[in-house]
């Protein structure tokens, strides 16, 4: 009965996004750290997550979602930018990392919303 | 040690280098024109030398490089000798040495690490306000 | 008649509040016996194995709870966002099963005011 509570599709998707959201940080943060770095690549969460993410939450298995994983890659997209062969744009990764940071803000508030409902529903008052 | 904020471990060996290597550069700048140091020679210019250590794998992808200072070391880069009669410092030609210090690259040097430095500090912001949104959850 | 073994578990849990730290170890037992029930309550199996499924659930999800916790605060692969998730979960599973309890007593205290 407990394990039902949390294993609504959307709740374990936006949890996931949230999981993606934390590496794709790391990512950035390691990106913008070797923004001199000769010859480093940068790295972003794989491609594929957003689409795994996008067919599991359309077929709303839960089972399915919950079994994603989002992992870090080299982009094999990103171009060299210098010489050196470093691939990191800075404006590119801070316009990264402020959408990552607003989608932090989304999914938390997506996965508050739903605690609070919850809560509402067990206890027939708002908190 | 609590790891609350994510990943931010190579932003602040980032931040420390850039730092180390700012103020190298202002020290460059102000003895740019020292002809008589205290050792009685001209100021050689010094310059750092980074090294990139590999890191922990993160989230299961590769391992990341993370920025070290090697070490500081003088530029082998000849004195620009310029004919200064009138300077105490002047050899019996009338040549004085003078620093290798070319202001213009420290200046562009400058404004690469301050660029670095700044991008970093606002890494480790962002990180921060992230973990504060996080924290939130459940509070209503 | 409601076993007085199903409740007197949910009693004891009752008496901590959810504001209170996460204890790994609950002081509950989940309801055992299915079959120490009076003849005349044919559902009661089901129900007593539901409460005490709920309590155990419960107890899990402190656990994990727990256990999260003290991984990131020991430098751990645990993200903050997973151990505040975990927690929250926690609490919310805590929440449902002090409200079953409520209300079962409320429905136990109706029942013994029947006239037999």
């Amino acid at each position: 009965m407990i394990d039902a509570l949390f294993n609504q599709p959307d709740y374990l998707a936006a949890k996931k996004a949230l999981d993606a959201v934390a590496l794709r940080q790391q990512a950035i943060a390691s990106n913008i750290a070797n923004l001199e770095t000769p010859g480093y690549k940068r790295m972003d969460v794989a491609a594929s997550f957003s689409t795994e993410l996008r067919r599991a939450c359309a077929s709303r298995d839960p089972q399915e979602i919950a079994a994603l994983k989002p992992q870090l890659e080299v982009d094999p997209n990103a171009v060299p930018v210098s010489p050196d062969g470093n691939t990191v744009s800075l404006e590119d990764e801070l316009f990264k990392m402020n959408q990552n940071s607003l989608a932090n803000t989304l999914e938390t508030q997506l996965i508050s919303t739903d605690f609070y409902r919850l809560k509402m529903a067990i206890t027939g008052t708002a908190t | 040690m609590i790891d609350i904020l994510s990943g931010v471990q190579s932003t602040a060996a980032a931040l420390d280098a850039e730092r180390t290597r700012l103020d190298v550069i202002s020290e460059n700048i102000a003895n740019a024109s020292t002809t008589h140091g205290a050792d009685g020679k001209p100021y050689q210019r010094q310059v750092v030398v980074f090294e990139s250590a590999l890191q922990q794998a993160m989230g299961g992808g590769p391992a990341t490089p993370t920025l070290r200072v090697a070490g500081i070391e003088k530029d082998p880069r000849p004195f620009e000798l310029v004919y200064e009669p009138g300077n105490p410092d002047a050899d019996s030609h009338g040549m004085v040495a003078m620093p290798n210090v070319n202001v213009q690259e420290e200046m562009a040097d400058m404004i690469s690490a301050s660029r670095t430095f700044d991008a970093n500090l606002a890494v480790i912001k962002n990180a921060r306000d992230m973990a504060l949104q996080v924290l939130t959850i459940g509070k209503h | 008649m409601i076993p007085l073994t199903a409740i007197q578990p949910l009693m004891s849990a009752g008496g901590v509040t959810p504001g209170e730290s996460i204890t790994p170890s609950l002081p509950v037992t989940p309801a055992e016996q299915p079959g120490a029930l009076a003849p005349s309550q044919p559902s009661g199996d089901s129900f007593s194995t539901m409460l005490g499924k709920m309590v155990e659930e419960v107890n899990g999800k402190q656990i994990t709870a727990s256990q999260t916790v003290n991984s990131l605060q020991a430098g751990g692969d645990v993200s903050l966002h997973q151990a505040v998730i975990s927690m929250e979960e926690a609490n919310v599973s805590f929440q449902l099963m002090v409200e079953v309890r409520n209300k079962l007593l409320d429905a136990y205290q109706e029942i013994m005011k029947m006239q037999v």
